[in-house]
């Protein structure tokens, strides 16, 4: 286990090495540079001026130079500055986007996973009942509401239509946003702090959690499902064990394999970001924040956070496939 | 049961909520924009330049002049705007057409910057030197290379500009940084910068120049106390990604009406990326006044927003200098072009006449966005309105087609002739930014027209970032693109007419996105000489009327030519709480329409500030239908 582990370990480093490459030729490649704006800017720029601000911005070496610049800087840590926040990109995305990112990923993904096993579990052990059948139709509801629909559907609920109806003059959930403005620990305290900042991330995050929600509520009664029609099930039944034994000790075990593969798999997700939702809710998280980069041609802050985007994929790939080896004894590595 | 809603609803909402809403209530001002600065503060804009930055800016620093709501210079930290009546303006001849001009400052006793230190020419001198030191990536460098300074005394300086142009006289001539606040980081930027090659290390050299920047204009600097204000606010809080807080600033040197006290305290912007989130905050109550940069035009006249307006809020349409606009490739040398004689103005004619703008204005906006006549705003002094025009005349085109040799031969309803032995079909591409509903709207509506006189569309969009690439607009010389290219310039209140000149007599340059100059330049193949010669007068005209004059005729040259098919003038949509006074829009109001020149005066009415100016007098509202 150790001796593959220490292999894929190593493996990624070449890995590494060709995604950096292949993502830098081809954020380089698209049509237009920084530079484009301005000159759109100021239709009297001459030649001159042009050929001086490609070799302020460095811009006026070939591709493959810039590359090796690049890569030069990013094995010694260093990943530049970003060109339009003026900070250095690793700052801007481990210190400002990065936890703000993990704060709503996060919470939308505890929250399905608190939510999809029990509801998968029950709506497998009451197969075919009127229960059965409503979970399962929310299921196919959720995995099919586009994000960005039921995003802004549930802000002109809770800021707009309810408080309408209620004759409330405040939204009973922010309109987007991740504080109130003003809020901070030092002016209202830390637990009204902390009370705003929860508030602020009750629909962002349900929002999110809604498909994987709904994807994992019927992965998980498929699941139980299957392990329920199992032999040693039924012996366990025949033994005279209660059924909470059976289903939760006997069971639930065997079904949770995949699942947890599943969710192992999800997790490099949770650092990428979700732009659809950060937009709508004004979140500031990577996702926006690597689609504004590629938009912008911020090419130290599109590098950084896809080579990082990269890495963490490969090694929560790596660690779901360890995970896989623990959970089942069945499977093991050599 | 709705009573029982109803205390849960209010329970709830005061069980988890942090502190109320801002408003009349505290007396501040909560600005809702789509767009957030990345930097503040960076005088010299190294870093960036947007609206966005420099519409908060105006709260924060005040400049040597500023831009009133009727467009006219106004003293600000300067004594009174320098001319040439009052002798603070020297004109001096050089030869070849070219001027020389000095502008004589004279800063006011009683101003401070938010430390109390005193503003002096010091600060002035101090802007002039990082933005003249060699290396600096300045994004105007015509600017920059034509300016000089030399400071008389504390309170006292000239600006000289040579050659000079009529614009330089617009606003202020020159800016202002805090000397005594950046001039150690300064020091130590140029220590390093010496010691590299202007030339070898220039990406190096941007880099030092924006990080000294950065020390002083970035989020975290900024609410560390890093930078001193000039004007009538301060920054307090700027938190990324979310909203930023401003509060009056007691050492500024105007004092409105009745006193400061009874004008807004604290003014917040709220930054909401995606204009729907934003337009549901609005409709939330949570926002008292959107800023320049926020919802759309559609946005602004949705059912939702202008059937919860009365009583609450007003939506205003604020005349921009925005020209929506199709150019028209003109390079004879490019095969379609030929064929289509889009290089002759009678063809470009016809097309004007074809295509019903004023119907595209009606249907699509109500007429709130007036059609354009030519590239001069019918509020800019030097409008001419006696220019040629094209009202839509279906059969006037037609004749002028079948002038120019185009006839329907076979049949197919579409206009064809021969050239060369080929039979060419009328069928002309027509371009512009993919995904932007209204100009997608606008090709399709002009297709039906042009179809009508025998004219074939081919509707050819691709995202913004690929059509303005360098590759593509500026290759019309190549055939990157054929026929008509859809899109806005954004003018402001000096215009030049650079987009329309190919020969710059006075510097030399060529204004035409050719191979010989590397495709610099967007005149995208028109060259009239007498247009190039009388824009070359007017550019050193300081006579206000003089200029007036050269720039009529210049006008009627273009309508006569129609270089670019001019469609109409973008409104941009604000809206504002009752109550709110001062915060105007108009088109020229700091330059660019910005509602937060003259902040001083911005205020609720019901907290007693006195209403100096009326919205009313400068923008449309939008009735609720």
């Amino acid at each position: 286990m150790i001796a593959y582990i220490i292999r894929r370990l190593l493996q990624m480093i070449p890995l590494l090495f060709f995604v950096s490459l292949v993502v830098y030729t081809l954020v380089a490649l698209q049509p237009g540079d920084p530079l484009e704006g301005l000159i759109f800017q100021n239709p009297h720029l001459t030649q001159e001026d042009i050929e001086a601000l490609k070799r302020a911005y460095g811009l006026d070496q070939p591709i493959y130079v810039r590359y090796f610049k690049w890569l030069g800087r990013a094995l010694q840590g260093d990943f530049g500055i970003s060109r339009t926040y003026a900070i250095p990109a690793v700052e801007f995305i481990f210190e400002q986007r990065l936890p703000m990112t993990l704060l709503l990923s996060g919470t939308a993904f505890l929250l399905a996973v608190l939510v999809s096993i029990p509801i998968g579990i029950f709506s497998a052990v009451r197969q075919y009942s009127i229960a059965d059948y409503v979970i399962t139709f929310l299921a196919f509801v959720g995995y099919s509401t586009p994000v960005f629909w039921l995003g802004i559907m549930l802000l002109l609920l809770f800021a707009v239509w309810l408080p309408e109806l209620l004759g409330l003059d405040q939204p009973i959930f922010p309109p987007g946003g991740f504080v109130t403005p003003g809020v901070d620990p030092d002016t209202v305290g830390l637990w009204n702090y902390l009370k705003d900042r929860l508030w602020h991330l009750a629909l962002p995050a349900f929002t999110l959690s809604v498909v994987s929600m709904a994807g994992w509520t019927r992965f998980m009664r498929a699941s139980m499902l299957e392990v329920l029609s199992q032999d040693y099930v039924r012996t366990a039944r025949a033994k005279g064990l209660s059924e909470r034994v059976v289903i939760y000790k006997h069971a639930l075990r065997n079904a949770l394999i995949p699942i947890v593969t599943l969710m192992g798999l999800a997790v490099p997700g949770l650092f990428s970001g979700a732009v659809l939702t950060e937009t709508i809710f004004s979140w500031p998280g990577m996702g926006r924040a690597l689609y504004d980069a590629l938009v912008e041609k911020d090419y130290n802050v599109a590098m950084a956070a896809l080579v990082f985007l990269a890495l963490l994929t490969a090694l929560f790939n790596l660690i779901a496939d360890i995970m896989y080896a623990v959970v089942d004894p069945r499977i093991r590595y050599s | 049961m709705k009573n029982r809603l109803r205390q849960i609803g209010i329970l709830a909402a005061v069980v988890w909520m942090g502190l109320a809403f801002a408003g009349p209530r505290d007396n501040s001002l909560v600005v809702g924009a789509s767009q957030e600065p990345r930097v503040l503060g960076d005088f010299w804009a190294f870093v960036t330049s947007q609206a966005i930055a420099s519409e908060i800016e105006n709260y924060l620093w005040a400049g040597l002049e500023f831009i009133d709501q009727d467009g006219n210079d106004q003293p600000y930290l300067a004594t009174e705007v320098p001319t040439v009546e009052n002798g603070r303006v020297k004109v001096t001849e050089l030869g070849e057409g070219k001027k020389r001009i000095e502008i004589h400052y004279t800063l006011r006793d009683d101003i401070y910057w938010s430390d109390g230190h005193p503003i002096t020419s010091k600060d002035v001198a101090f802007f002039y030197e990082v933005g003249k030191f060699p290396g600096a990536p300045v994004q105007d460098p015509s600017y920059w290379s034509r300016l000089g300074l030399k400071v008389l005394d504390d309170k006292n300086f000239v600006v000289s500009f040579e050659p000079a142009y009529f614009y330089d006289l617009v606003g202020s001539a020159i800016g202002l940084a805090p000397e005594h606040v950046m001039r150690a980081e300064w020091e130590k930027t140029k220590a390093e910068i010496k010691k590299l090659d202007p030339k070898k290390d220039a990406a190096k050299i941007t880099e030092l120049f924006q990080g000294f920047v950065s020390k002083f204009a970035t989020p975290k600097a900024l609410n560390s106390g890093s930078l001193v204000y000039s004007g009538p606010f301060v920054l307090k809080r700027w938190t990324p990604n979310s909203a930023l807080e401003m509060a009056r600033n007691d050492k500024f040197f105007i004092t409105p009406p009745g006193g400061a006290d009874k004008y807004v305290q604290r003014v917040v912007y709220r930054f909401i990326q995606d204009t729907n989130a934003l337009l549901v905050a609005i409709l939330g109550g949570s926002i008292d006044a959107t800023s320049s940069v926020s919802l759309t035009f559609d946005q602004a006249r949705a059912p939702q927003l202008t059937r919860r307006a009365k009583g609450r809020f007003d939506i205003w349409m604020v005349p921009g200098v925005i020209w929506e606009h199709a150019e028209v490739n003109k390079f004879k040398n490019v095969q379609t072009v030929s064929d289509l004689m889009l290089y002759k103005k009678e063809t470009r004619q016809a097309l004007a006449y074809a295509m019903n703008r004023e119907g595209l204005v009606k249907a699509f906006f109500d007429g709130l966005q007036p059609v354009a006549h030519t590239w001069v705003h019918f509020q800019d002094p030097n409008y001419n309105p006696n220019v040629k025009k094209y009202p839509y005349d279906p059969e006037k085109a037609k004749k002028i087609l079948a002038e120019l040799g185009w006839k329907d031969s076979d049949g197919d309803g579409y206009l064809d002739r021969t050239v060369d032995g080929r039979k060419v079909t009328f069928e002309i591409e027509y371009v512009t930014t993919a995904g932007n509903r209204i100009r997608e709207r606008t090709q399709v509506f002009f297709q039906n027209d042009l179809k009508k006189v025998g004219i074939k569309v081919k509707i050819n969009n691709a995202p913004s970032s690929v059509v303005f690439s360098n590759d593509f607009f500026s290759k019309a010389y190549d055939g990157r693109w054929k026929g008509l290219f859809e899109f806005a310039w954004l003018f402001g209140i000096v215009d030049d007419a650079s987009v329309f000149t190919c020969k710059d007599y006075i510097t030399g340059d060529v204004y035409v996105p050719t191979p010989e100059n590397n495709y610099s330049g967007v005149n995208f193949g028109w060259c009239n000489d007498e247009f190039d010669k009388l824009r070359a007068q007017a550019m050193v005209e300081f006579d206000a009327a003089k200029r007036k004059k050269l720039w009529q005729r210049m006008q009627e040259i273009w309508a006569e030519e129609l270089p670019a098919i001019p469609y109409y003038w973008r409104s941009s949509p604000y809206v504002m709480k009752k109550g709110l006074v001062n915060y105007i829009a108009s088109t020229f109001h700091g330059s660019f329409g910005y509602p937060s020149t003259q902040a001083w005066l911005i205020g609720w009415e019901q907290n007693g500030a006195k209403k100096i100016y009326d919205q009313a007098d400068y923008a449309t509202p939008v009735i609720a239908r």
